[in-house]
């Protein structure tokens, strides 16, 4: 049943797995690559962040487990894949609407992170 | 490759401190935790970063990890329960507030433990009686049934520390007469009767206490009041019933 994860602010955990999947359905350790690149290598996920945020992930119906099983890439071994749901985008799509919509109050203050270098 | 043997080794430790995942989620996710343990200690080998360092690292990120979800697989099965301790902790922070500005209110720990252990015991039996159940009549008429058993106790305390009252040993003579009941018999219809006969029983009482104190009023208007609660919750235990079928 879709929770309140699904209806956002999401945390920066789910937003990095949401955008990771964004694109195409990865495993376990590709999340956290794509999340690292992503992030210009700011956030690293460990194996105990990134499970337990896939396990409420998949309770809230934002991701769910992919029938794919092989990555040609890395070798034969079994892997789990993820994917994101339509609720999942829905999800991500919100949250980055909220984003836009703090930047944009940011550009009409005119702020910007050079505007705090200096102290106001 | 020279480092596979160590990353084997490494791999049989962190296999045995995913044990401590619940169950359900280790079914479901500990082949892909360990299948990412083994990619990620397999990148600091090709990169030559210490192994013993990541492989620690690792450990204790999924260390907390653990803690955070057995923590809230606790919180989240034992949510009502927390919350009646919760609530009785916060009812007994009145009167220990209350001790700080007046006189008036002097409770000693007796007093204290008392009250505690017949808060947590309402809640507790209300939560037993919910779980038992799953219409909302049933949870109603615990409730109230509740409520009522509650209000005797602590007036039979409040008035009987005062004075020697025996009256008061009748009310609470009332509510032994309706614990009997729910014990000889936790079914709803059983529960309908056993509630009733306790109504029957408090008017019985009534008529004592008039006849002891000679105070009509009084006594009738407690009384009726502690009658009406028997009744709505046999009334409301009858309705279980009759949607148990």
């Amino acid at each position: 049943m879709p929770s309140k994860e699904a209806n956002g602010p999401l945390t920066p955990a789910v937003l990095h797995i949401l955008l990771a999947l964004s694109t195409r359905e990865r495993h376990g350790y590709g999340i956290m690559k794509q999340v690292q690149a992503d992030s210009q290598r700011k956030v690293k996920m460990g194996p105990g962040t990134l499970y337990g945020s896939l396990s409420r992930m998949i309770k809230a119906g934002l991701i769910r487990e992919s029938d794919r099983r092989i990555d040609p890439e890395m070798d034969d071994e079994r892997r789990v894949y993820y994917k994101i749901t339509g609720l999942g985008q829905m999800a991500l799509a919100a949250e980055l609407e909220r984003y836009r919509e703090v930047v944009e109050v940011a550009e009409h203050k005119r702020l910007s992170p050079e505007a705090f270098a200096h102290g106001i | 490759m020279e480092y596979e043997p160590s990353i084997r080794r490494y791999r049989f430790w962190y296999a045995k401190l995913l044990r401590l995942y619940s169950k359900p989620f280790r079914e479901r996710f500990g082949e892909g935790i360990e299948q990412t343990f083994n990619d990620l200690l397999r990148e600091c080998a090709e990169e030559d970063r210490g192994l013993f360092g990541c492989a620690l690292g690792i450990f204790v990120e999924t260390s907390e990890g653990i803690l955070r979800e057995n923590l809230a697989n606790i919180i989240a099965q034992n949510k009502r329960l927390i919350g009646i301790i919760f609530a009785a902790a916060l009812i007994l922070l009145v009167p220990l507030v209350a001790m700080q500005f007046t006189e008036e209110v002097n409770w000693d720990l007796f007093d204290f433990a008392f009250m505690g252990a017949l808060l947590l015991g309402v809640g507790l039996t209300y939560e037993l009686a919910a779980r038992r159940a799953g219409t909302m009549a049933y949870r109603a008429a615990a409730g109230v049934a509740l409520a009522a058993a509650f209000l005797l106790v602590w007036l039979n305390r409040a008035v009987g520390t005062e004075e020697d009252n025996s009256a008061g040993l009748m009310f609470l003579g009332v509510l032994v007469a309706g614990i009997g009941a729910i014990i000889a018999r936790f079914r709803p219809k059983g529960m309908a009767r056993a509630l009733l006969v306790t109504a029957l029983a408090q008017v019985l009482v009534a008529v004592m206490a008039m006849i002891a104190w000679q105070q009509y009023v009084e006594v009738l208007i407690l009384n009726a009041f502690f009658v009406a609660l028997w009744i709505g919750s046999a009334l409301l235990f009858r309705r279980a019933a009759r949607q148990h079928g």
